[in-house]
């Protein structure tokens, strides 16, 4: 695939087909994915989540030096005050201290620019910016009102660049272009392909001091990886990744979150892309392989003992060295199940429902079923496609699978029917299953520890200790309300929904594909 | 083209959160967003964190009913969404009262909003009845937003009065969500003008209800605790109903609710004889507390230099509070509004009963780095010399946005201001008697904690 000949990436739902709307089984799911027949789901009612716009920062917004500004009018960007502390801590665990990787501004359109166009606010914007805090970057993030009245940003971006000595990426994110906000990932790796990674400022040749030392540096180049970190995993969960990486004695090179710039110029002469979820960067690898020939690994998370099993021999396989990887996964696995079985006492036969991105989701239901024998009782993804289905297939046939970005409506119905023991699941979506009375455990926080096999023990430690004590969440469930009717617990929790049919098993793929 | 041609990280979010943090606060009521699919998590996710983790409420954060503007939307229109939307909110939704946000995408396409709720109105039988709001970003900020939603309340929603009722007042110019002690400074404001003898609508409060909101109509007075915002509001119930209005400051301490309380008791005809007691067993309790900081105050110097940054409301009351009862000294207070030039004269003079050079002192500042540029031509930095005099000991009573600012200078800090994201805010307030006893414990707690 190929596609920075454009301005503009396509969305997830043009590209991959991903849905965010599904109600059924496991296995449902799997077949009407295998199908082709989850791209035209949708819902009649709707609940508000973020925008593309929102999860570009996710990447954005982490690159030391850089300054974002948020074209349009001044609400777009004010979810960013809500990271001040946190983006500084997340900075400084990655050895960041440059101040102005938490510079952000807004071109605050007002009825006037609707009107007459809104590129000359922005070019103003651009030029004191750079003026002011001189960084490496400035990211354009462009929005709905831009997108709708037509500006041409990447008009501006030419015209400008060569004035100011940062340098200017767009990120195309309306986000009314889409409804799968994972779009968003492909939108700023598009700017880093079309616009970063071939910067001849930054690509300049290295330079050796003599034969050996450029014989050094081969060598090493052979042995790196780039290991692809997402924004909401913690410094922990890279160092943990980052361990295991270089027991099997390769050379790990992180990005994109909280690299800084000229990371990424040194990514084209890694031996091998090495991916923690597709979701996040199947557009990156893709493109990586087809233009600048980087071999990738896409295939799994490494959360839970089968999937980091996977994970690693796929890497060592590529490096030819499995007996190692063999002898080091044999080993972590032995100290992990010491570990684990005191924590598997207070686990064992809790029935727990997990919601988060269709990895994760996928995955973390298969590390409490296999790792910590808890019951699986109900899995919920943000959104779905093809790259799910190697979890999902795994997961047992009749569980109950909603895909659907938030939505709590459905949320609440499935969950106060199913009554788990405790529900797990991603930010901003937990308080709705914890007013249920429902304990709760946030895991996907770039501040919790989720990955690798410390990942495991850190989470069964963190369950065992929610369910020791969950009167905050009983209490919750005593005296608070929920926005809905009686009427609705009563209804079909996917009443909202229209899917395509769910084909059976049997059907021949190729025949439906065809037709 | 408004005079403000980009801001640095804004300290407010656009009307849509305004309007929705506004909508949200109101009892039994849920926002219904006729916007772009991000609109509503985007803002609610600016007033959680921003507001001192406000908490979504009962239909806010990501369970606010949207119907998420699409491509399709953008180019075919968007009513049939909206009536679909309408219409399954009130079969699942349990509410009394729905409020439609429009945002921008919805505007610029031209969406013809006002019949299709006008139809939803027409034909809901027992459901609750819908009203309109503008939450266009482009309109206005998060301040506009909070107008809008209450200027909505008092256009479609409240009785058409039948009696003027006396001593029924209602209080506006606390935004909720922005102003982020609302919820403690509101029931202080209602405990004050309780105890003076009055039926109040705070609007926000456990204690207001829509039964009470709807006879907003019929009240004597209008007190908007705000120069600006709620002040728009104000004037459409005064076009509609002809209450008159009250703007004053937001009282902080015992001397700003002293003269709050004296201004309002004037303008009500109340009786004067309550109105002192009120005050005098206010006062006694207030510095019977209050002075026990005297030993304190005189042994360790709790005198402070002082940079006070907020929005036209907090600035205001926080800097009066801290010159005329801490005792302090302000070289700086910085608005950081958009404030059209033309009115910014009226704005100042609002520091001249306690500020002698308030000219000097009151500048308007929307970008947080510029703010040490602004102390730096009023306190010059250290020339190298063996004597100066350095701005010491000093605190920066801010926003979450001014603790670099603060950490930078190797002084105190406290967030009081939006954004607030380092501090958990339930009921505490710091408006009235109650609230300047709390912000008086919780800036010298910060100056003292190193100890």
């Amino acid at each position: 695939m190929n596609y920075l000949d454009k301005n503009v990436p396509p969305t997830r739902e043009e590209r991959l087909k991903a849905c965010n709307t599904f109600g059924g089984t496991a296995c449902g799911l799997v077949s009407s994915s295998k199908h082709g027949c989850l791209g035209s789901n949708d819902r009649g009612f709707l609940q508000s989540t973020g925008c593309q716009l929102g999860l570009t920062m996710a990447i954005a917004g982490t690159i030391p030096e850089a300054v974002i500004i948020f074209h349009g009018p001044v609400g777009c960007g004010s979810s960013q005050l809500s990271q001040a502390g946190l983006s500084k801590l997340n900075q400084q665990s990655r050895g960041n201290t440059v101040k102005i990787t938490r510079e952000w501004f807004s071109t605050n359109l007002s009825e006037s620019e609707v009107v007459n166009g809104g590129v000359e606010k922005l070019e103003a914007t651009i030029r004191e910016v750079d003026r002011r805090h001189r960084p490496k970057v400035i990211w354009i993030a462009s929005t709905c009102v831009p997108g709708v009245i037509g500006d041409d940003v990447d008009a501006v971006v030419q015209k400008v660049q060569h004035e100011v000595s940062a340098k200017v990426m767009p990120l195309h994110c309306a986000g009314f272009k889409t409804r799968i906000v994972a779009t968003a990932y492909d939108v700023v790796y598009h700017a880093i392909l079309r616009y970063l990674i071939d910067d001849p400022e930054l690509n300049r040749e290295l330079v050796f001091q003599d034969e050996v030392e450029r014989f050094a540096y081969e060598e090493k180049r052979k042995r790196t990886v780039n290991l692809l970190n997402v924004g909401s995993m913690s410094r922990v969960d890279e160092d943990e990744l980052v361990r295991l990486l270089k027991a099997l004695n390769l050379e790990v090179n992180i990005l994109p979150c909280f690299a800084p710039p000229d990371r990424f110029v040194r990514a084209k002469d890694a031996a091998l892309c090495v991916s923690i979820c597709a979701t996040h960067d199947d557009y990156f690898v893709s493109h990586l392989k087809e233009i600048w020939n980087v071999p990738y690994i896409l295939s799994t998370i490494p959360i839970g003992t089968d999937h980091i099993r996977k994970w690693l021999f796929e890497i060592a396989d590529f490096f030819g060295i499995r007996d190692q990887a063999e002898r080091l996964v044999a080993a972590e696995e032995a100290e992990l199940k010491k570990a684990l079985e005191p924590l598997k006492q207070a686990l064992k036969g809790k029935r727990v429902y997990v919601s988060a991105g269709e990895i994760r989701a996928g995955a973390q239901a298969i590390l409490f079923q296999n790792d910590l024998e808890m019951e699986l009782i109900g899995v919920r993804a943000h959104h779905y496609d093809k790259y799910g289905d190697v979890l999902f297939q795994d997961l047992p046939d009749d569980l109950p699978v909603n895909v659907a970005t938030s939505q709590p409506f459905e949320q609440v119905n499935l969950v106060k029917r199913a009554n788990p023991d405790i529900y797990v699941g991603h930010v901003g979506g937990n308080v709705w299953s914890a007013k249920l009375g429902i304990p709760v455990l946030p895991i996907f926080g770039p501040l919790n520890n989720y990955l690798g096999y410390k990942g495991i023990f850190e989470i069964a430690n963190r369950l065992a200790r929610v369910l020791k004590n969950p009167s905050y969440y009983r209490t919750l469930g005593e005296t608070e309300a929920l926005p809905y009717k009686e009427s609705w617990y009563q209804a079909d929790p996917f009443k909202y929904i229209r899917q395509a049919p769910i084909p059976a098993e049997t059907d021949p793929i190729d025949a439906d594909i065809a037709a | 083209m408004s005079e403000y041609t980009f801001l640095e990280k804004p300290r407010i979010s656009c009307a849509l959160g305004g309007a929705l943090a506004t909508v949200n606060a109101l009892p039994r009521t849920v926002a219904l967003l006729h916007a772009s699919l991000g609109c509503g998590g985007m803002t609610s996710n600016a007033n959680q964190n921003g507001s001192g983790y406000l908490g979504s409420g009962y239909c806010g954060g990501n369970s606010i009913p949207t119907t998420s503007i699409g491509e399709r939307e953008i180019v075919f229109g968007g009513l049939d969404r909206l009536e679909e939307q309408l219409r399954n909110t009130a079969e699942i939704i349990d509410a009394d009262l729905f409020v439609v946000i429009t945002g921008c995408t919805a505007e610029i396409i031209g969406d013809d909003v006002e019949s299709t709720v006008r139809e939803y109105n027409e034909n809901r039988g027992d459901n609750p009845p819908a009203i309109l709001a503008s939450g266009a970003g482009f309109k206005g900020d998060s301040q506009w937003g909070y107008d809008s939603a209450m200027e909505a309340i008092f256009r479609s929603y409240v009785n058409p009065p039948i009696e003027r009722k006396k001593g029924l007042v209602n209080v506006l110019g606390i935004l909720p969500a922005q102003d982020v002690w609302w919820r403690g400074d509101l029931l202080e404001i209602r405990r004050i003008l309780t105890g003076l003898g009055l039926e109040v609508n705070t609007f926000f409060t456990a204690q207001d209800s829509l039964d009470k909101i709807r006879q907003a109509s019929e009240a004597e007075l209008n007190i908007v605790l705000s120069p600006t915002h709620g002040v728009t509001t104000a004037e459409v119930a005064e076009e509609l109903y002809s209450t008159p209005r009250l703007a004053t400051g937001l009282p902080v301490g015992a001397k700003a609710t002293t003269e709050f309380v004296l201004e309002i008791a004037k303008r009500l005809e109340l009786d004067q004889a309550k109105v002192d007691a009120f005050l005098a067993e206010e006062r006694r309790n207030y510095y019977q507390i209050f002075n026990r900081l005297a030993d304190a105050y005189a042994d360790i110097d709790l005198q402070r230099y002082a940079v006070v940054v907020g929005n036209v409301r907090y600035a205001h009351a926080f800097a009066k509070f801290v010159n005329t009862e801490l005792g302090w000294i302000t070289p700086l207070v910085v608005i950081t509004d958009q404030v059209e030039s033309s009115l910014r004269p009226a704005l100042v003079d609002r520091f001249r009963d306690f500020l002698e050079d308030a000219d000097a002192v009151v500048v308007f500042e929307t970008d947080t780095s510029l703010i040490e540029t602004h102390l730096a031509e009023r306190w010059p930095r250290p020339d190298g010399g063996r004597y100066y005099q350095p701005f010491s000991p000093a605190f920066v009573l801010g926003s979450r946005l001014d603790k670099e600012f603060a950490e930078g200078l190797g002084i105190s800090h406290l967030s009081v201001s939006y954004p607030v994201s380092n501090r958990v805010i339930l009921n505490r307030g710091y408006a009235g008697f109650t609230g300047g006893l709390s912000l008086t414990e919780d800036i010298y707690t910060v100056a003292l904690a190193a100890r």
